[in-house]
């Protein structure tokens, strides 16, 4: 999924959460239906998650939603990332084209 | 081909997998650091806030902290950062950060009721010290004092320590500490001779079991909740009991939930006790060898004022600390009315939770940890229960080995590093000495090079007391530095803010924001804070974590280093020494305070060319030798060589942090068990060597209610706290946009029924009303703590809603630590 359109800002950052391996399911749907999150790995009680968002509020405002689901123990931040989001787009638009 | 977007994506992956220990297929770990941010310089520090001590990493630009990440280097956190850790970069750029000295004004000078204005450096201390001068002149050295905290880097309470002390000569010199953990540290004091955890973190990792007392280290603690949440995931057997006396986040990960009634604590580990006794799985070679009986003192009272009816009524509230000798049998039987029963019929507790519990201290095969911050600490009966978590563990000898670790946790950056071990408290000199110790204070004034005699022995006034003795005019000069106690102190309204405004008393107040405490003062001083600083922290595993000072603090802001030594200048030992003291020591006539204290040949010893070229240094600047290593190493040297060593200055700017006690340049990760602490000699097996016979005290207490219990007036218990996205009273947190806009307002929580009972349900406007003040609020019945029918709990972080309006002043009598977890209020629609 990409950023809203035109923001002064790129961020992106990483999430590790520790859940019930039980309620895996219910939670897979709640953090993938969260704008700009991807799940990328799972494993034993944990999922691997980005999120992408125009400023820094917005990833942690669905770090702490994570952290407050139900099975969820916790969500913690690993990495942060933030350019101008000219250069993100422009770069991510050339690299499709090749 | 990856595009730039996907390539940083695959960096966040790649990394959160390594700090997660997610095993990552075929993707080769890149640096975290990409594009732009090498350019940026990256210095690691401890984070502000809690007392987990997170390493984290800074990133400055032009004079700017620009970015923060976890530290993959730091053992703490792994690379791991909170809520609150990720926002660490704009807690020093609120709008209203303040920039230069505010007196109170009329008419072109100080006056009580005057405006604030902005005023020089000089101007400010000019009409302190008057202020100080007037006070000791007027009722001698009991009438000044000072209120520091735990979030002083180490050098700024030894610099503290010493300008009241041996300055003022008193003791009235108290941190915020004495809010979150005195009783903590009392009991360690009493049990095992020494302050501070035998454990450390590393426990996290070798525990079958995880007892948390009252603690919600899912909000409180997250970093190492994930420690815990890794290690329960991994490894099927390891259980995790949670004891609340309301539900919330930690309960996700509890095997054995327990919600109690307020207070009960004390009869649940008595049970435990007695079902280790009863049982027959008492390590009789372990307390044979290392435990003494003692019997305490009961019905001790709630530490209110002494004409309280409860403090008059009560038996023994004059000596709270008196302890007389028993057998092992006699505690036995003690605890042996503490049956199953009774402590379910008391806690509420379904009793086969209780004996779930009880089993896994009991069970010797199960290594268990046992976790607790301020249920316990903020407690009338903090010490007992306290010394009640070592009972358990010293009858079983869990205790100084991987995985068998009661562990106090602590909620403050530097609890430990400052209040504690360098000894900011009332009745404490570094080094677990104490003042009212002849001894103790000779080998300080030895060490200090200083008169002797000069050194006051009686012990000062602990923070409720300070309180007290500003409403009444005995203390009337008064400095309050890094934190913010008109909002932390209990029945703030009634106790609190009286002494503040009285007219006879002149308060300063130290802050990089202005918060309601600053509001209420004389005299307002900017203060530099974290990296605009060169520091030390020592966390609650006995990690003592130095960083560089990165940026500057802006305009006239200055650390509190700064200001402690410099207004130390204003002041001769003529003016505050007595005259037999500078006749018998004729030196030291005529030198300022600064002189005597700071230019003492120790202090004063390393030059400004040690300093690191790479960073700043304005405080050694401005005195002209390196005054952070001066005062750290003349404090070490009261450590080392029995159990308190601290490593050389420099190796801490190497490291991510050493566990004390340090010898030969290696840390001590377990205390008191030969082969893990250098202090215990060959053939001892465990040594306790804190008390001269070796041996670890176990007490026996009973159960005794707390001070106000919900009644027909005032039908619910309130209990207070924090919550993730703030921390302590907010003064910094509430001014990161993105923590405000998550958590706003402090609402009441409270169990739906108890609500539609009172004709109210979520989002209701009420009041929460107590004997003593009150606060208007929003009921949420549905967010993340869930109390029982008859509980409520409000977190005081909010500025607007002062919760501490609300509760009760009674302190544990022991360890003069508030109970802010138990008082009676209604709660009624606005």
């Amino acid at each position: 999924m990409r950023p809203e359109s035109m923001p002064a800002e790129w961020h992106i950052a990483s999430i590790l959460v520790h859940l019930r391996p039980e309620r895996s399911d219910a939670i897979r749907a709640a953090v993938s239906a969260m704008p700009g999150t991807e799940i990328h790995i799972e494993e034993a009680g944990k999922m691997i998650v980005t999120v992408e968002a125009p400023n820094e509020g917005r990833i942690a405002d669905h770090m702490t939603a994570m952290h407050l689901l139900d099975g969820v123990m916790s969500a913690v931040l690993v990495f942060h990332h933030v350019e101008p989001a000219g250069v993100a787009a422009e770069e991510a638009n050339g690299s499709t084209d090749v | 081909m990856l595009d730039r977007r996907d390539f940083i994506k695959a960096q966040a992956v790649a990394a959160a997998a390594a700090a997660g220990g997610v095993s990552l297929p075929a993707m080769a770990q890149t640096s975290m650091i990409a594009g732009e941010d090498a350019q940026l310089k990256w210095s690691k520090a401890p984070c502000r806030f809690c007392g987990t001590g997170c390493g984290v990493m800074v990133a400055t630009k032009d004079n700017r902290v620009v970015a923060t990440h976890g530290d993959m280097q730091a053992e703490v956190n792994r690379g791991l950062n909170c809520v609150k850790g990720y926002f660490l970069s704009k807690i020093m750029y609120g709008q209203d950060r303040l920039t230069q000295p505010l007196l109170r004004m009329r008419d072109g000078k100080y006056h009580k009721d005057g405006e604030f204005l902005p005023v020089t450096w000089d101007q400010a201390f000019d009409e302190m010290a008057r202020q100080w001068k007037r006070a000791l002149k007027e009722k001698g050295p009991d009438a000044v004092g000072m209120f520091g905290s735990g979030q002083w880097t180490i050098w700024e309470g030894y610099a503290a320590s010493k300008l009241m002390r041996a300055g003022f000569r008193t003791n009235n010199l108290d941190p915020n500490a004495r809010h979150c953990m005195a009783s903590a540290a009392v009991a360690f004091i009493r049990t095992f001779g020494m302050d501070e955890p035998m454990g450390c973190y590393d426990d996290f990792e070798h525990a079958d079991a995880f007892v948390l007392w009252g603690s919600n280290m899912a909000e409180m603690h997250p970093i190492l909740w994930t420690r815990i949440s890794d290690r329960r995931l991994a490894h099927n057997h390891v259980k995790v009991a949670v004891l609340s006396t309301f539900e919330h986040r930690s309960f996700e990960l509890a095997d054995i939930p327990m919600i109690f009634e307020p207070g009960t604590d004390l009869a649940i580990l008595n049970f435990i006790a007695n079902h280790i006794i009863k049982t027959g799985r008492v390590n009789r070679e372990f307390v044979e060898k290392h435990c003494n009986f003692r019997l305490g003192q009961k019905d001790i009272g709630y530490g209110l004022r002494p004409e309280n009816v409860l403090e008059v009524r009560a038996a023994n509230a004059k000596d709270p600390t008196d302890s007389k000798p028993m057998s092992f049998d006699e505690f036995a039987a003690f605890v042996s009315d503490y049956t199953v029963d009774k402590a379910a019929e008391l806690s509420k507790v379904p009793k086969e939770r209780l004996l779930a519990l009880a089993e896994l201290y009991a069970d010797p095969k199960t290594k268990v940890m046992s976790l607790w911050t301020m249920g316990f600490n903020q407690h009338v009966r903090g010490v007992w229960v306290n010394h009640m978590v070592y009972n358990i563990h010293l009858l079983t000898g869990k205790i100084s080995e991987p995985g068998n670790s009661p562990f106090s946790l602590t909620g403050q950056p530097s609890a430990c590093g400052t209040a504690r071990e360098v000894g900011t408290f009332a009745h404490r000199l570094p080094a677990d000495m104490q003042v009212n110790n002849p001894v103790h204070r000779s080998h300080v004034e030895e060490g200090w090079k200083i008169p002797k005699g000069l050194l006051p022995g009686k012990i000062g006034y602990h923070a409720v007391l300070m309180d007290r003795m500003l409403k009444d005019g005995k203390l009337n000069a008064f400095w309050i530095m890094v934190n913010n106690n008109l909002q932390a102190a209990p029945n703030t309204n009634t106790e609190t803010y009286p002494g503040y405004r009285n007219p006879d008393n002149f308060i300063v107040v130290s802050d990089a924001y202005p918060t309601v405490t600053a509001a209420a003062a004389d005299l307002i001083l900017p203060a530099a804070m974290w990296v605009e600083k060169e520091g030390a922290y020592g966390n609650a595993e006995r990690r003592t974590h130095f960083w560089h000072q990165l940026v500057n603090a802006p305009g006239e802001a200055r650390s509190d280093l700064w200001q402690l030594m410099e207004f130390s200048k204003r002041f001769t030992t003529d003016e505050v020494w007595p005259k037999e003291i500078l006749d018998a020591n004729p030196d030291f006539r005529g030198k300022t305070l600064f002189d005597v204290l700071y230019r003492n040949g120790n202090v004063d010893r390393f030059p400004l060319s040690e300093i690191s070229p790479e960073y700043e240094n304005r405080e050694s600047k401005a005195f002209g030798f390196y005054v952070q290593k001066g005062l750290f190493e003349e404090y070490a040297s009261f450590g080392r060589g029995h159990g308190h060593d601290l490593a050389p200055f420099d190796q801490y700017h190497e490291v991510r942090g050493l566990r004390w006690p340090v010898v030969d340049g290696k840390e001590t990760r377990w205390r008191y068990r030969e082969g893990l602490d250098p202090f215990v000699k060959e053939g001892e097996g465990v040594k306790f060597y804190g008390n001269p016979d070796g041996k670890a005290n176990v007490f026996a207490f009973p159960y005794e209610p707390p001070a106000e219990s919900p009644d027909k007036d005032f039908d619910l218990w309130l209990v207070t706290g924090r919550v993730l996205e703030h921390w302590h009273s907010g003064s910094m947190t509430m001014r990161v946009p993105e923590l405000y806009k998550a958590m706003p307002i402090a609402m009441v929580f409270m169990h739906p029924d108890d609500a539609k009972d009172r004709g109210l349900r979520r989002g209701s406007e009420v009041k929460v009303v107590s004997r003593r003040g009150e606060i208007l609020t929003r009921v949420e019945t549905r967010g993340r703590n869930r109390p029982p029918r008859g509980v409520v709990f409000v977190p005081w972080f909010d500025s607007a809603r002062l919760i501490n309006k609300v509760t009760l002043d009674a302190t544990d009598p022991i360890s003069k630590q508030t109970d802010f977890k138990k008082c009676a209020v209604k709660i009624v629609a606005a």
